[in-house]
């Protein structure tokens, strides 16, 4: 319970500090704006020269954008300001003030830091979501919502153990700054349904890169395209890898302390 | 005791400047191959964009019978491997990298130096494309590999797009410097930053070949500097244009390198007088 | 007397600095139109320099040492009253003044860091367009002078603090400037290296003839370069002379050690007794009435040995900047 009060703490100090900078709400606000506005026109062009991409309709489309925004600013408030963070602190050798405190580390470096604003894409995701599935034909049941849920979560997991993973490889590789250039590159790729991509990037968006799994199983599951043994098989996935990278950030803990001792 | 205070005769003018581009670059090249991880981090990134909009067109492509537009698999193939290589000759000094200069203070060295500041830019990042184009090979390659372009250039369009996209770099380092020296005036221009992003997204053959986008957009574009830094380059490869397109193209590009110039000087001028009254 | 290299009138410079409210209504005024406060960096300092001189700026953190040195540099725009180096105004930055001086700063790196120095060196020929037999006999006496043979062809990063000055300083002269602005050239050295660098700055002013401004917050600098002293704070100019009568100007106190004959008498009723040990007392008294005390106490004790000391420089300063603000 202790790991639940102490990124209470953070959240707080976080949002305090944040709302000094009440100007980068409307700076956000537009980003926000243009870059739905990219999307949906990128979307309508797409649709004006085909009536479903893979099965997909212009309706179902929009509702996979709206959890790839969403899962996006997810990503852009909670998770990236904390792996950025991580990468400077062993940049500059002062990781060692999170690691000499009296707390998990891993959970310490993954709550140190919150960007309020960015909130701002959370909503716009959710608006592109509920618009899209307003022009979606069936009508979603109390398990689909519940599977999105589920979904949902095992998604965030997902591209968080993702981002530990790469930025744990600081340890070893000290000049990292292009990997967020790399990231943001690779989840354009969950903008389109995995299924469209030919077999082996396919693989790579759903395991390697767990992008296009993240944000396509929770789609499918408001779709209704969803089967129960993926959602069984996503939840285990997702618990297999948050083991990996526990033992991983471990091990490469161990290496950093050996090296910079 | 002797003293010597004369000063030092200068050498040429020209062959200084000459010196100055092949020891940047030299320099530029010593030092990216250092970053090799890094780059190609940044290299894949980037390469995921065009590679989603590829699949997604020939997913279209093969729905609709085998071409969007006219335009076929092979085609979209071409388009976008071709997409990379101009996508790598348009990083140029940009925003992201004005803000760093600012940030980090080191303009004041530059501004104690009789260099003007375009040259720094320039060069370095001329000679980083050498490492850049060295590392985007094998990726060609690969990509060519997989998406099997249909390419078959006449000596006229290879001449032509080897002119083009060192052309595109000029006119990319001319206004993406403009807009990152809005960095002097405040420090919240990422939005407008993006604003810009967007519309050189939409409007220069970046998200789509521009023959996709309706006809309006097509005729706005080609009155604007964006379509010359992305769209004519690869089409003067990949596309059918007439020699008479091609060398106007050329034109056309040359035209924006003049504008960008003078935006860029006009802007430099205001920017450094407000740098040496504001301090940093 | 021939023109002065350095000329300062009444140079002053204001900033302004942009005042933050809270909440969001102001947040968003802001946008529109800033308030912003005035500070006086710098105002109306008057000096000049001749050629071939070497002049420490002292002053608290603050004081504007740095905004006049870079005024002269051509960095910052005066907001009032004209400067003229070597015939030219700064702030234009022409050609022909940029090829003739150079500015260090202790805390800023201008050589490339990936790559070894002796290449951005190279870079430096080209921007000044030196002639490549200049180039060659200014860098070798540099590197010889600094004995940075060995640094220069390492990678700039993987060279220490001290070592990047060194060779940073070889790169800042390549073209032999006849002004030098040094801002802080030798923080966060050690003291052998502080040494060393101060070595060279005095044997680069010998052999050309070069005029040096210099800001140091180590004394030691200063009494070693520069025999003249502005002494600058709040902007203002409180002293600018001989670094020797710094002392006699402004230090209100004297100290007169004395070694008496029956040791431990109390000296109290002469003036404050700083330090006692034995039989040797230090005993501070204003200045006006050293003399006066000193032969009070020849007259009331039996003195072995009287001696009368100007206090520390460090001290001072110290007294000096301990002075508030004139409004």
């Amino acid at each position: 319970m202790n790991a639940l009060r102490v990124s209470w703490l953070f959240l707080k100090i976080g949002v305090i500090n944040e709302l000094q900078y009440r100007v980068n709400f409307f700076v956000q606000l537009l980003q926000s704006l243009i870059q739905v506005g990219t999307a949906l026109i990128m979307l309508a062009l797409v649709y004006s020269h085909t009536t479903e991409l893979n099965g997909w309709s212009e309706s179902e489309l929009l509702s996979l954008i709206g959890v790839q925004v969403l899962l996006g600013g997810f990503i852009h408030t909670f998770i990236q300001p904390n792996m950025q963070r991580l990468m400077e602190d062993v940049q500059q050798g002062t990781l060692d003030y999170a690691l000499t405190k009296p707390e998990d580390s891993q959970l310490l470096i993954s709550v140190r830091m919150v960007r309020m604003w960015q909130v701002v894409e959370i909503v716009s995701g959710l608006i592109l979501l509920f618009v899209g599935l307003t022009g979606v034909q069936q009508s979603i049941g109390v398990a689909d919502a519940v599977a999105f849920g589920i979904a949902l979560l095992v998604g965030g997991v997902l591209v968080y153990c993702f981002w530990l993973v790469i930025t744990t490889g600081a340890f070893w590789i000290v000049r990292m700054e292009n990997v967020l250039e790399l990231f943001e590159g690779i989840y354009q790729t969950g903008r389109w349904p995995v299924t469209v991509y030919p077999g082996w990037l396919r693989y790579s968006v759903t395991f390697l890169v767990p992008i296009g799994f993240a944000v396509t199983v929770p789609a499918e599951a408001l779709t209704s395209r969803l089967q129960w043994q993926t959602l069984v098989f996503a939840v285990a996935f997702g618990i297999a890898v948050f083991a990996f990278t526990r033992w991983f950030w471990h091990y490469g803990l161990r290496h950093y302390s050996g090296a910079s001792a | 005791m002797s003293v010597d205070v004369a000063r030092l005769p200068e050498a040429g003018r020209w062959r200084s400047l000459y010196d100055f581009y092949v020891t940047t670059m030299r320099t530029a090249i010593t030092s990216q191959l250092q970053y090799r991880v890094t780059n190609y981090f940044y290299m894949l990134g980037m390469i995921a964009e065009p590679v989603v909009y590829l699949v997604v067109w020939t997913t279209i492509a093969d729905q609709e019978g085998g071409a969007v537009n006219g335009i076929t698999s092979g085609e979209f193939a071409a388009y976008y491997i071709v997409w990379t290589l101009v996508r790598n000759m348009n990083i140029v000094f940009g925003a992201p990298f004005w803000e760093w200069r600012i940030r980090e203070g080191r303009l004041a060295g530059d501004l104690l130096k009789p260099m003007y500041i375009l040259h720094y830019d320039l060069a370095y990042f001329a000679g980083w494309k050498f490492v850049v184009v060295a590392m985007w090979l094998p990726i060609a390659f690969g990509l060519s590999a997989v998406f099997h372009p249909t390419l078959s250039p006449s000596a006229l369009e290879i001449v032509v797009f080897i002119f083009a996209i060192w052309g595109a770099y000029l006119v990319r380092s001319m206004f993406q410097g403009t807009v990152g020296m809005l960095n002097f005036w405040t420090t919240r221009g990422a939005a407008v930053f993006d604003l810009y992003m967007a519309v050189e997204m939409l409007l220069s053959g970046r998200l789509v070949p521009l023959q996709l986008m309706p006809g309006w957009v097509q005729t706005l574009a080609n009155f604007l500097p964006f379509k010359w830094t992305f769209g004519f380059p690869i089409e003067s490869l990949v596309g059918n244009l007439s020699t008479q397109q091609l060398l106007l193209g050329l034109c056309a590009q040359a035209l924006w390198i003049v504008i960008g110039l003078l935006l860029f000087k006009v802007t430099w001028s205001a920017a450094i007088k407000r740098f040496v009254s504001v301090g940093n | 007397m021939p023109d002065p290299v350095v000329h300062v009138a009444e140079l002053t410079k204001i900033y302004k600095v942009p005042e933050r409210e809270a909440g969001l209504r102001a947040a968003a005024k802001a946008l529109v139109r800033r308030k912003t406060r005035d500070v006086r960096a710098v105002e109306g300092i008057s000096f000049d320099v001749g050629a071939g001189e070497v002049v420490g700026f002292l002053g608290p953190n603050g004081a504007g040492k740095t905004t006049s040195l870079k005024m002269l540099a051509g960095l910052l725009y005066p907001t009032g009253g004209n400067a003229l180096v070597l015939g030219y105004v700064p702030s234009r930055r022409e050609r022909d003044y940029l090829r003739q001086m150079t500015m260090v700063m202790g805390n800023r790196n201008q050589l490339q860091w990936d790559i070894p120095a002796l290449d951005s060196f190279e870079l430096n020929r080209a921007i000044y367009r030196l002639q490549r037999a200049d180039y060659l006999a200014m860098r070798d006496e540099l590197i010889e002078l600094l004995d940075v043979g060995d640094l220069v062809r390492k990678p700039v990063r993987n060279l220490s603090l001290g070592e990047r000055m060194k060779v940073e300083i070889v790169g800042a002269l390549l073209h032999r400037p006849q002004v030098l602005f040094l801002d802080e050239p030798t923080i966060g050295l050690d003291v052998t290296m502080q040494k060393r660098i101060r070595t060279f700055i005095a044997e680069y002013n010998k052999r050309h003839g070069a005029t040096v401004l210099l800001t140091s917050h180590y004394m030691a600098d200063v009494e070693a370069l520069c025999k003249r002293v502005i002494v600058i704070h709040h902007g203002r100019i409180l002293f600018d002379g001989a670094l020797a009568s710094l002392a006699d100007e402004f230090a209100a106190y004297k100290t007169i050690g004395v070694v008496l004959q029956n040791g431990g008498a109390p000296l109290d009723a002469y003036g404050e007794v700083v330090h006692h040990e034995g039989d040797r007392v230090s005993i501070r008294v204003p200045k006006a009435d050293t003399s006066r005390v000193a032969a009070r106490l020849l007259a009331d004790h039996e003195v072995v040995d009287l001696t009368i000391e100007e206090p520390p420089i460090e001290d001072v300063i110290e007294s000096v900047f301990a002075q508030p603000a004139a409004v």
